[in-house]
């Protein structure tokens, strides 16, 4: 398997396997971490640093409050590339995100009145709706195996004009209380939001990285050939992994309308390449087969807690975005594999 | 790999026809002797202001007598300008007698525009303006928002202290106009300081997300100057705790019910409601039909559109579908938070209602009423109206407030 490739087939398998065996080899503790976890461990340290430091900007920042904010403002992004990452995880791409989040918001708005009793069987129901969206691409990128971001812009093109078309552009209504709870409410002094990022985080972890689906999308994001030869149903895992990025997307956009108490047709325009950055900063490989959801959440509120110190110093625009570019990069080329496995070599000396 | 670049950008552009076409309104079907040939002309579509401004014009277009004389076509272009160009491009080709646009750029459609006009079509603008002499731009640019709204926010500030300004739309004319009235009048006040400054994009959503960004590093912030999208700054001082502080901003029903909220002025809110009113577009519609229609013989130029002001004492709920008995705001619950509520003007747009502005119908009953004999021009504002022009000296004077602190 490591000699000859299946034409198509990603060459990711072969310094898989090489890993692996330098990892028998070399038992010393340095060794045994995974990349993943270091990649994790790295990106919430240069989080946690960047929110210290940026005392030094303006002497509100670095507190709890700012914390806060910042959990606050990053759990949307979280949620969406949660989704994102499992699309990406086999090798795909999700250019529909920014069309559900606003279909999840404008269908929470105008179907769940803020005084009706109904959201407790409404909001399944959008999200189901989300998912079967998520299910048409699925079905094009399998079946007619139509490039996932041709096939995903195109539902996501879709979608969203038929939101347009249907809210004439102008969305109803008012945020579920429940929502709003859910961004605004705290409990025993803590947000309610932090404690559902945490158990989000916990859930989607297990999903991807400790359940038999979660494998099964590394393997067919390794090699998607040798997964089918080796009896994983190729077909209906990537179907799931659209079905549940589309959800992903839904809620976000529910927990948007929770936080602006009303939806916007372009509140999910902010959110696709972050999320793409967000999964690609937490270490996962573009082209799929590797990758941990809680790097990704580092990755999210990485990015989030940028935007914030930024935003304090006070500069023009053009200069605000050349700095967070110009950071994006520098994390992206320090959290390398190639990095890691230097500074390996270098510890185990 | 030029070829799956290719097959992506027919990819998108065979579906953006689609969503375009989708989005087409079925002129009315009766056959006349002559109908005007009516373009509506969108950059982008997608906020409430937007569709507001759009549907005010499709309404107005299906009241009697337009119903049977207007045949209206709906072009949603995106923000592109070269696909705005595109899309005159088809409408001249289309022999049409009139476009009413909101254009995406003040200088890049003038080309097509001039071309159109050799060949006898009018150009109206609404809101947004071009520089090309031969359109009819009919804007409140022009009014003022920004050194007004700026001099209310010292007042209420007492001439001190530190604010916000939450921008639009980085590198348009309109943002630029409105900031820089608005410098002007705080530059002349060493008090006041303006500590964070950022870009909402005219939305509530990223006025919130923006505004939360920058309380985080300055919670001790006095004032906030806002473009559209205030409702969101709102918000985000209320996620914050029990504060409030003045502000002022656009003409969102969210907005104003808050500065109407005796609770919220408690805890520290005043302020005024003022800017971009869809209006407009009505009142530019109906200035194109009497002119079509030799009601009115109208050249070419600049018109001003009043800017709409509502300090907080002067909010009065609307007990019915329309402005009536001056009042300016909608109760809770019967249009959204982020509804532009200056879709309506007695004695311009009689004939609208709010299901004319939310859903583009007309009102049941409403005939077309003819607009006042006089016509307000504009000034001049370099970029924005006209090309090689000079600002009158006074283009930042005060209208609607009068310091009430001294430097």
């Amino acid at each position: 398997m490591t000699e000859a490739h299946p034409p198509g087939a990603t060459v990711a398998p072969a310094p898989r396997a090489q890993r692996q065996t330098e990892r028998v080899a070399d038992n010393r503790r340095t060794a045994r971490l995974r990349p993943e976890t270091i990649t994790a461990v790295c990106v919430f340290g240069i989080s946690i640093l960047l929110v210290l430091g940026s005392r030094f900007v303006s002497p509100a920042l670095g507190s709890w409050d700012h914390v806060n904010t910042i959990i606050l403002l990053a759990s949307f992004l979280i949620v969406v590339a949660f989704g994102q990452g499992i699309v990406i995880m086999i090798g795909g791409l999700d250019l529909s995100v920014p069309a559900l989040i606003t279909l999840g918001g404008v269908l929470t708005t105008s179907w769940i009145d803020a005084s009706s009793g109904m959201s407790l069987p409404l909001i399944p129901a959008i999200l189901l709706i989300c998912a079967c969206i998520g299910g048409i691409s699925g079905l094009g990128v399998t079946l007619l195996r139509i490039p996932p971001f041709i096939m995903t812009m195109a539902t996501g093109i879709i979608t969203a004009s038929a939101a347009l078309g249907l809210t004439s552009g102008t969305p109803r209504g008012a945020a579920p209380p429940i929502l709003t709870a859910l961004m605004k409410a705290s409990w025993i002094g803590i947000p309610v939001i932090l404690l559902f990022i945490l158990a989000f985080a916990i859930l989607g972890s297990v999903l991807q990285g400790r359940t038999s689906y979660g494998r099964r999308l590394t393997a067919i994001g390794a090699n998607p050939v040798a997964a089918h030869v080796a009896g994983i149903a190729v077909r209906s895992s990537v179907l799931i992994a659209y079905m549940l990025s589309a959800a992903a997307s839904g809620f976000a956009g529910m927990m948007l309308a929770g936080y602006a108490n009303g939806a916007t047709l372009r509140m999910g325009d902010d959110y696709l390449l972050p999320s793409i950055a967000a999964v690609v900063i937490g270490g996962s490989s573009i082209l799929g087969g590797s990758g941990s959801f809680v790097a990704t959440i580092g990755g999210a509120i990485l990015l989030t807690a940028l935007s914030t110190v930024i935003s304090a110093l006070g500069i023009p625009q053009g200069w605000r975005t050349v700095i967070e570019g110009s950071i994006i990069l520098i994390a992206l080329l320090l959290l390398r594999e190639n990095t890691f496995a230097f500074l390996r070599r270098r510890l185990a000396r | 790999m030029p070829n799956w670049k290719r097959k992506l950008s027919l990819c998108a552009a065979a579906l953006c026809t689609a969503a375009v076409s989708l989005s087409l309104t079925a002129p009315s079907a009766s056959a006349q002797d002559k109908k005007f040939k009516i373009y509506l002309s969108m950059s982008y579509s997608g906020n409430s202001w937007q569709s507001e401004a759009a549907n005010i014009v499709k309404a107005l277009a299906a009241t009697p007598p337009y119903d049977k004389t207007v045949e209206l076509t709906q072009v949603i272009s995106g923000t592109d300008p070269q696909a705005q160009i595109a899309a005159y491009e088809s409408m001249i080709a289309a022999k049409a007698d009139g476009i009413i646009s909101f254009p995406i750029s003040s200088t890049a459609l003038n080309r097509v525009i001039h071309k159109g006009c050799e060949k006898g079509v009018k150009f109206f603008m609404y809101d947004a303006t071009v520089t090309e002499p031969c359109a009819y731009n009919v804007s409140y640019i022009t009014a003022g928002f920004g050194e007004n709204s700026a001099q209310a926010l010292v007042n209420a500030l007492g001439g001190k202290g530190k604010i916000f300004l939450s921008r639009g739309v980085p590198g348009n004319s309109v943002d630029k106009r409105h900031t820089d009235g608005a410098m002007s009048v705080f530059k002349k006040y060493p008090g006041i300081q303006v500590v964070d400054e950022y870009y909402s994009f005219w939305d509530d959503r990223t006025t919130q997300q923006e505004t939360a960004k920058a309380l985080a590093a300055h919670p001790d912030v006095d004032g906030i100057w806002a473009q559209a999208g205030e409702y969101g700054a709102i918000q985000a001082l209320m996620d914050k705790g029990s504060k409030l502080v003045p502000m002022t901003g656009e003409n969102s029903n969210g907005f104003r019910l808050a500065l109407a909220n005796p609770d919220f002025q408690k805890r520290g809110l005043k302020g005024v409601s003022a800017g971009s009113p869809p209006a407009s577009a009505g009142y530019a519609f109906k200035l194109m039909m009497e002119a079509l229609t030799g009601k009115r013989d109208l050249k070419p130029g600049n018109i001003e559109y009043p800017l709409p002001w509502v300090p907080a004492d002067q909010v009065k709920l609307c007990k019915g579908q329309t402005f009536e008995d001056g009042c300016n705001a909608f109760p809770e619950g019967v249009v959204p938070s982020s509804f532009v509520t200056e879709v309506f003007s007695p004695t311009l747009l009689p004939e609208l209602s709010i299901q004319s502005a939310l859903e583009g119908k007309p009102t049941p009953g409403a005939t077309i009423q003819p607009l006042p004999a006089d016509v307000p021009k504009a000034a001049d504002e370099p970029g924005i109206n006209c090309q090689k022009c000079e600002p009158p000296a006074d283009q930042y004077k005060l209208t609607k407030v009068q310091p009430t602190v001294n430097p």
